[in-house]
């Protein structure tokens, strides 16, 4: 099969950031590949590698993004489109699936993937989306992907067990990191990337009808107590009382 | 008069709690703006699940029922609420942040061309605009979110577990229902199979008292311990990524920024370290205990009490005080 895979850069959650006058202010500036875009990589790279096929990567993002796409191309896709914004572009879901749908319209994927959300805010809306725009039919958060002839099977993790769903290709699927471990790129990997062909598009998106306005820290819990003591018997004991009468949780 | 559409997910007749706080909400703000507080409900039997909606406030009741809708597709959900929408026309469409709405929210926004506002804590409308508040870097911080509601389009917002109490507030609501547009065998993805849950019917965002597990837990030495803590308390059963990938716990327990958001009471988190892709997960119950044996576990800086020690030794005499305490 032919996959489309989006994919994007996003701020490392784990590195140190602040709110400073209600901005976001990521102190190092690290970024990283979207690990749910990471899987849905993963997952097709997999697929090619049992059943033939190709693997483009697609971006959406400004010219420092180019990095996470050249990792993309790494760990083992074939070729990249870089649809190149500019560096202070706001972007909302809208306005990155309108340039995504313009530019894979008319492309021959079988199989577009996404991931199920972005790492760094988790709005899990640019797949369905996408796939709405582009009238194919689409499952959510796959925790399992294999191929059956011209149609993709997928485990589906649902709020209480799973579906396993076909779908016939033209399609697409959201990825959930459950559903493998990305492969590190290798040394190979990396030198084969720079000779793999990167398409760079200049793209101006649309102004977002949804606007990030401020940031703010979450509401502080009230800091907590150990419950100590040396006997396991007595430290039950006052936890028990402690969740009884001062939480009143039991 | 403008309304305020919530969809009300049903799993065996039962209306999702996420849904009954998202509706309360909902029938907050009609109040404060004159509107209608309308809900909609997709089920076999739709109708049957009017009366609990009128009991949260649902003065109209959208009713789509269909055998498929006992096992619905995300394809026939998105039609579904497309269909509803039409109807209703409402300023607002209100839903919860389960996988099931998930999996519809992104294609049913881009059918209506509405702006979505997903997996909130927080949300208000002031005029046309809506404004809401949403966990972002796995919920280190609270961004604040805006759209303006498009001409003839709703703002669509999909609301976290425990982000608002669930209220009653009966009234007799107007059933209306509605006919379903789609033959669910048109749609071109197709179900092969359902592998139910393992852990039995109750949803762990539904819970009011989850016992967690982590790697900590190890075996099913461990895991025999947990299952009687939970017992004891009458939880559900969680489980942090790394024992759901070693197999020990089911997928659908993973509590997290991939699994599940939950806010209980009371969380008990068993031998789990407290990465922030797990607390982005749990930090919303109200009293949290952590059993884990490092004291400089991340964990224990979201604790409403911490027990530094090895769950088989703290575990099993906790288990007897709780039986005691309970009577039991
Ligand atoms: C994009 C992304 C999404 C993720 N989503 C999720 C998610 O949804 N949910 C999730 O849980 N994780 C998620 N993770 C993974 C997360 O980062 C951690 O790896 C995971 O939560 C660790 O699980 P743990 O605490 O059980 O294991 P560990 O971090 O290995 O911690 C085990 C703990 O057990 C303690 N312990 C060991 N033995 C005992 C004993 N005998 N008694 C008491 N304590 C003991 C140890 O001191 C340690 O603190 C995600 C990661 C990424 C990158
Ligand atoms: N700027 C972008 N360029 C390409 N793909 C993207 C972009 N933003 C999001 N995606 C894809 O959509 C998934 C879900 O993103 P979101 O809807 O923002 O949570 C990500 O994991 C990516 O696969």
């Amino acid at each position: 099969m032919r996959f489309a895979v989006c994919i994007h850069q996003v701020p490392d959650v784990a590195a140190p950031a602040q709110v400073r006058d209600g901005q976001l202010v990521l102190d190092a500036g690290r970024v990283v590949l979207d690990a749910y875009a990471a899987s849905a990589v993963e997952a097709a790279l997999q697929l090619k590698e049992s059943h033939g096929g190709e693997v483009e990567v697609v971006l959406v993002g400004p010219q420092k993004a180019a990095e996470t796409l050249r990792k993309a191309l790494a760990m083992g896709a074939d070729r990249g489109t870089h649809l190149l914004i500019p560096e202070d572009a706001a972007l909302d879901s809208r306005a990155v699936v309108a340039l995504l749908a313009e530019h894979l319209g008319g492309s021959e994927a079988d199989a577009i993937l996404t991931g199920k959300q972005s790492q760094d805010t988790d709005a899990g809306l640019v797949g369905g989306m996408l796939a709405e725009a582009l009238g194919r039919p689409y499952v959510t958060n796959a925790v399992g992907l294999e191929q059956d002839g011209d149609s993709l099977v997928v485990t589906r993790q649902g709020d209480r067990g799973q579906e396993v769903i076909a779908l016939p290709a033209p399609c697409l699927v959201t990825c959930s990191n459950d559903m493998n471990d990305p492969r590190i790129p290798n040394l190979k990997g990396i030198m084969a990337s720079k000779k793999k062909p990167v398409e760079t598009v200049e793209a101006s998106p649309e102004a977002p009808a949804v606007r990030t306005v401020a940031y703010a820290m979450p509401p502080e819990r009230e800091p907590g107590q150990r419950v100590e003591g040396d006997e396991p018997a007595a430290v039950a004991q006052t936890l028990v009382r402690l969740l009884s009468d001062e939480a009143r949780a039991i | 008069m403008p309304t305020i559409l919530t969809h009300v997910p049903v799993s065996d007749g039962t209306p999702n709690r996420t849904a009954l706080e998202a509706l309360t909400r909902a029938r907050q703000i009609a109040g404060e703006n004159g509107w209608t507080c309308a809900a909609s409900v997709f089920a076999p039997d739709a109708t049957a699940a009017a009366e609990t909606l009128g009991r949260y406030g649902a003065q109209t009741v959208y009713a789509v029922s269909d055998d498929a809708f006992a096992q619905p597709l995300g394809g026939l959900v998105v039609d579904a609420l497309a269909t509803v929408i039409r109807e209703a026309a409402p300023e607002i469409v209100v839903m919860p942040s389960t996988e099931g709405m998930k999996d519809a929210l992104g294609g049913l926004a881009q059918r209506l061309g509405a702006p979505a506002l997903p997996d909130v804590v927080a949300f208000s409308a002031s005029g046309t605009a809506v404004e809401a508040t949403r966990p972002v870097m796995a919920a280190k911080f609270r961004a604040t979110v805006t759209a303006e509601k498009p001409a003839d389009a709703p703002v669509l917002v999909s609301v976290r577990a425990g982000s608002y109490t669930a209220e009653e507030s009966a009234v007799t609501p107007e059933v209306i229902r509605v006919a379903l547009a789609t033959d669910p065998a048109s749609l071109k993805a197709s179900l092969r199979e359902v592998i139910a849950s393992a852990s039995g019917g109750v949803d762990l965002a539904d819970a009011t008292v989850v016992v967690a597990a982590g790697r900590g837990v190890r075996d099913e030495s461990g895991k025999a311990l947990v299952d009687e803590l939970a017992e004891v308390t009458g939880a559900a059963i969680g489980a942090s990524r790394a024992v759901v990938e070693m197999g020990l716990f089911p997928p659908e327990a993973q509590i997290g920024q991939t699994g599940k958001v939950v806010a209980p009471d009371l969380y008990f988190a068993v031998g789990i370290s407290g990465a922030i892709q797990h607390v982005a997960g749990m930090t919303g119950s109200r009293t949290i205990v952590a059993i884990n044996k490092d004291p400089d576990a991340p964990i224990f800086d979201v604790a409403t009490y911490g027990v530094v020690g090895d769950l088989h030794q703290v575990l099993p005499p906790l288990i007897a005080a709780l039986r005691e305490a309970k009577g039991q």
